[in-house]
């Protein structure tokens, strides 16, 4: 049984009571969320080595880095290092989204070597290696089934599936006219097979085969948005808005079918738009965890966009969204390395965490209040063990500077040192 | 030519000037709106006697009142009245909704009665003369309600709201994820009853050419009509609406492609929250043309006060860029409005489009209440009652507890603080 089918039996599974342990909420309230479908748990059955996160409503707001081979080959190791730097930043979650080698055993390394909860896109694997051999046109609808099928029996714990791009998506789309029309990826391939073929998305059509894969498996379902908008000016256009009602009904036949979903948002949009977009989804599919793809909240910064992405994942988290997938300062530019993973898996929780203080998640105010308190005394130890980024704070410089009683900023025209004085206060160590 | 088509080709109409004049705008600047199809101008080429009205993006927020009979009530000197009342509250237009006697009668009286722009819903006089002639509601057909449009717009009905936004994809995610109130507007209601019934597809999204035709000809100003806005706060923003507001844009595009003057109706109930994303939402998928909405009522337990829970609603929603506001009565929910209510009703709208209007930064709006405070503080009270947004009531709540004489009111007497402060600073403050 999936953990959403022991939720409505009121049954406190151990993943449930791990994640109350982790967010310091009560076992109970963990329970009826996921029972709600507020929460999602992702825990396939078939995976040993886990570490149990959740994600949705009242919990902190969780961070996903993608990694995967490219198009071009067999570059394991390379990625298989930047999962390490992925894990090592924080992030709460791994995508594997590779598209070269042997994506098979490619995936496996990934879920034997991180206990952390794994999504893939199976749609990646099954259009990549028919266009090694047959043809992404040639494809039929058992073969999109099958691919999930596999990665399910491999431990996949969730998988982004473009179930809700309907033909209907895509007319809207053209008559509406946009400047980017279709950025999604799997999105863009799965528009071509249908166009081609004059057919329904297979993955709408056969729906039912992927809730009972998924109910088999306890697969949690991150239904991917085809038609998110791929620039700002393309936010909220009806294309998007027809989609996010399609996943809407979605939502409520797979709850129906007692497995557990999430949603995936943008993407592009303005920041006038994100409260509106975060809103809309959450009405849309009866408040199920939203894990956003930034979003970015400016085009013009190609290099930086871990820091738009930054801006607009911060406010989409402060208006509910539940799951930021990171973006690296390569998005748009090149393939990132380890560097850029480890910068986008911190810009993201930086977001996430200011997301997190504005939504007043527990345990996260404590969090600065405790910084705070560390800067008071210039307490480094301290600081380091309560910093988002521990190495930001240069392990020896700092400790000399600990022994010193003084920070090399003001020296001795300390200004906690003359407050203490107004306040007559004794400081500690300064 | 319609004021879309005239616009597009560089042509300032003299409606583009009288609207420009009223909005003390630069006439260009309306021609662009009307170009880009954010600004409508009301006005039935047919109609000799109508004062133009622009509604939409730069201009000031406008305020619809709604009269007409019912089955039950038909009384045509009473909602001549009304009407009376409702352009001397300062109703921007007015929507004639009858629905029981002579209706014809009604809605001709009101057009030559006014100089507002006059909007109808055609679909109430189509059904009523199905129950009448062809033995309900639902033995409505394609045709017959195509000339009840034609024949509303050769009367000169100088904007009408149609109900071509509710189709069967709309009611099966109606049926998919149900409302406490299913569908709360009467045009949306007769429709989805015909379209069950005869199983088939809703006319008037069907054979929407037909309307861009009627409206083209006559320059008709269509509001594509919201049949399936929430009826409860709890509804809002559900699937079906939405929606119906995708369904709503496309044919919001092919009325711009023909020339056609269209905005949009909008809810309805609303909870405050969501009132920003709603606004957005149309303008986005609607190429932000101008948004027409009733109320909105932000909570569902005032009746008798909805003048007020829609004044609060209709603040939000107006700063948030609604253009165009249809008055809420306080008898709504209860009964057909009384001439006292539709004074409340005006007056509310007034208030909340007003509020909007200084914050939305709408020319003369703010140089209104500057002139109001200065009067209070000069202790002007001819000034003040004469600025007052219902002077009437000012005078008379003035008379009642004050003499004629006296400068001073009965609130502070003496005591006025304007008077005490002037002192300090050295100020005049004149008469006191």
């Amino acid at each position: 049984m999936t953990q959403l089918e022991l939720a409505l039996q009121g049954k406190i599974t151990q993943e449930m009571e791990k994640v109350a342990l982790v967010e310091n909420l009560a076992p109970e309230t963990v329970r009826s969320l996921v029972e709600e479908g507020k929460v999602v748990i992702p825990a396939n059955k078939m995976r040993q080595n886990r570490k149990i996160v959740g994600f949705g409503s009242q919990l902190k707001t969780k961070v996903s880095a993608s990694i995967g081979t490219p198009k071009s080959g067999q570059e394991y190791a390379g990625e298989l290092a930047k999962l390490a730097k992925a894990i090592a930043a924080g992030t709460d979650s791994v995508m594997d989204l590779s598209l070269g080698g042997d994506l098979d055993y490619m995936r496996r390394e990934v879920l034997n070597r991180t206990e952390l909860p794994v999504g893939t896109l199976p749609i990646y694997q099954t259009c990549m290696e028919a266009s090694l051999s047959k043809g992404i046109l040639e494809l039929t609808p058992e073969d999109f089934i099958k691919d999930i099928e596999k990665q399910a029996r491999d431990g996949v714990d969730f998988m982004g599936l473009h179930c809700g791009m309907t033909r209907r998506t895509l007319d809207l789309a053209k008559s509406q006219g946009r400047v980017n029309d279709v950025v999604s990826w799997g999105g863009s391939l799965l528009a071509g097979w249908m166009l081609h073929h004059n057919e329904e998305n297979p993955l709408y059509t056969y729906f039912n085969h992927i809730l009972e894969i998924a109910s088999k498996y306890d697969v949690t379902l991150s239904l991917a948005d085809g038609l998110r908008p791929g620039c700002l000016a393309d936010s909220l256009d009806r294309a998007q808005v027809q989609e996010l009602v399609v996943l809407g009904e979605l939502v409520d036949r797979a709850r129906a079918a007692g497995v557990q979903i999430m949603i995936k948002g943008p993407g592009h949009a303005p920041w006038n738009h994100l409260s509106a977009t975060v809103q809309l989804m959450k009405q849309m599919c009866q408040g199920a965890p939203y894990f956003v793809f930034g979003p970015i909240a400016t085009d013009i910064a190609p290099g930086y966009d871990h820091i738009t992405a930054a801006i607009g994942g911060a406010f989409a988290a402060a208006a509910g969204a539940d799951f930021l997938c990171y973006v690296t300062p390569a998005e748009h530019v090149g393939f990132p390395t380890e560097e850029d993973v480890y910068e986008g898996v911190m810009a993201a929780r930086v977001a996430a965490h200011i997301g997190d203080l504005a939504k007043g998640t527990k345990g996260a105010i404590d969090m600065d209040i405790a910084m705070a308190q560390a800067r008071k005394p210039w307490n480094v130890s301290e600081q380091r063990k309560l910093a988002l980024d521990p190495s930001k704070l240069g392990a020896d410089d700092a400790e000399s500077m600990e022994g010193s009683h003084q920070c090399t900023r003001c020296s001795d025209k300390c200004s906690m040192k003359v407050i203490n004085e107004f306040f007559d206060r004794p400081l500690e160590y300064c | 030519m319609t004021q879309a088509i005239q616009a597009r080709r560089g042509i300032i109409t003299p409606e583009m000037v009288k609207v420009a004049e009223k909005e003390r705008l630069d006439v260009e600047f309306i021609r662009q709106g009307v170009t880009a199809g954010n600004i409508v101008i009301l006005r039935n080429n047919q109609r000799g006697n109508v004062e133009p009205v622009g509604v939409g993006k730069g201009l000031r927020t406008k305020v619809n009142a709604s009269i007409g009979t019912s089955p039950e009530h038909f009384d045509m000197d009473g909602e001549m009245h009304k009407l009376e009342v409702a352009v001397k509250a300062g109703a921007d237009t007015i929507m004639e909704l009858s629905s029981g006697g002579d209706i014809n009668a009604v809605r001709k009286m009101t057009l030559a009665r006014t100089k507002l722009p006059v909007g109808t819903v055609p679909i109430y006089q189509a059904a009523i003369e199905a129950t009448d002639n062809l033995g309900g509601v639902v033995n409505m057909n394609a045709d017959q309600m195509f000339a009840v449009i034609e024949r509303h717009a050769a009367d000169g009905a100088d904007f009408m709201a149609l109900h071509c936004a509710i189709n069967h994809d709309v009611i099966e995610r109606l049926r998919n994820q149900p409302r406490v109130t299913d569908v709360v507007s009467r045009g949306g209601a007769f429709l989805t009853g015909w379209m069950l019934h005869n199983q088939k597809e809703n006319p008037l999204y069907e054979q929407f050419d037909r309307i861009l035709e009627i409206a083209l000809k006559y320059d008709v100003t269509l509001s594509v009509g919201d049949a399936i806005r929430p009826g409860a706060i709890a509804d809002s923003l559900d699937r079906a609406q939405v929606q119906g507001l995708i369904l709503v844009g496309e044919l919001v595009k092919r009325a711009l492609d023909a020339g056609v003057q269209v905005m949009v109706e909008g809810p309805g109930h609303v909870p405050a929250d969501q009132i920003q994303a709603t606004i957005l939402l149309q303008k986005q998928l609607c190429h932000k043309v101008p948004y027409f909405i009733l109320g909105n009522l932000v909570t569902d337990i005032a009746p008798g006060y909805d003048h007020i829970t829609s004044a609060i609603g209709g603040t939000i929603a107006a700063i948030a860029g609604a253009d165009y506001i249809c008055y809420v009565t306080p008898a709504e929910h209860l009964r057909l409005p009384t001439a006292e209510d539709v004074h409340e009703g005006v007056i509310a709208a007034r208030i909340a489009t007003h509020a909007a209007d200084l914050v939305k930064g709408a020319k003369g709006a703010w140089e209104w209440d500057l002139e109001m405070s200065k009067a209070r503080k000069a202790l002007d009270w001819d000034k003040q009652i004469s600025l007052a947004i219902d002077p009437e009531k000012a005078r008379r709540y003035r008379a009642e507890s004050n003499s004629d004489t006296t400068k001073a009111c009965s609130m502070c007497g003496d005591f006025c603080a304007m008077k005490v402060v002037s002192q300090y600073l050295g100020t005049k403050t004149s008469d006191c």
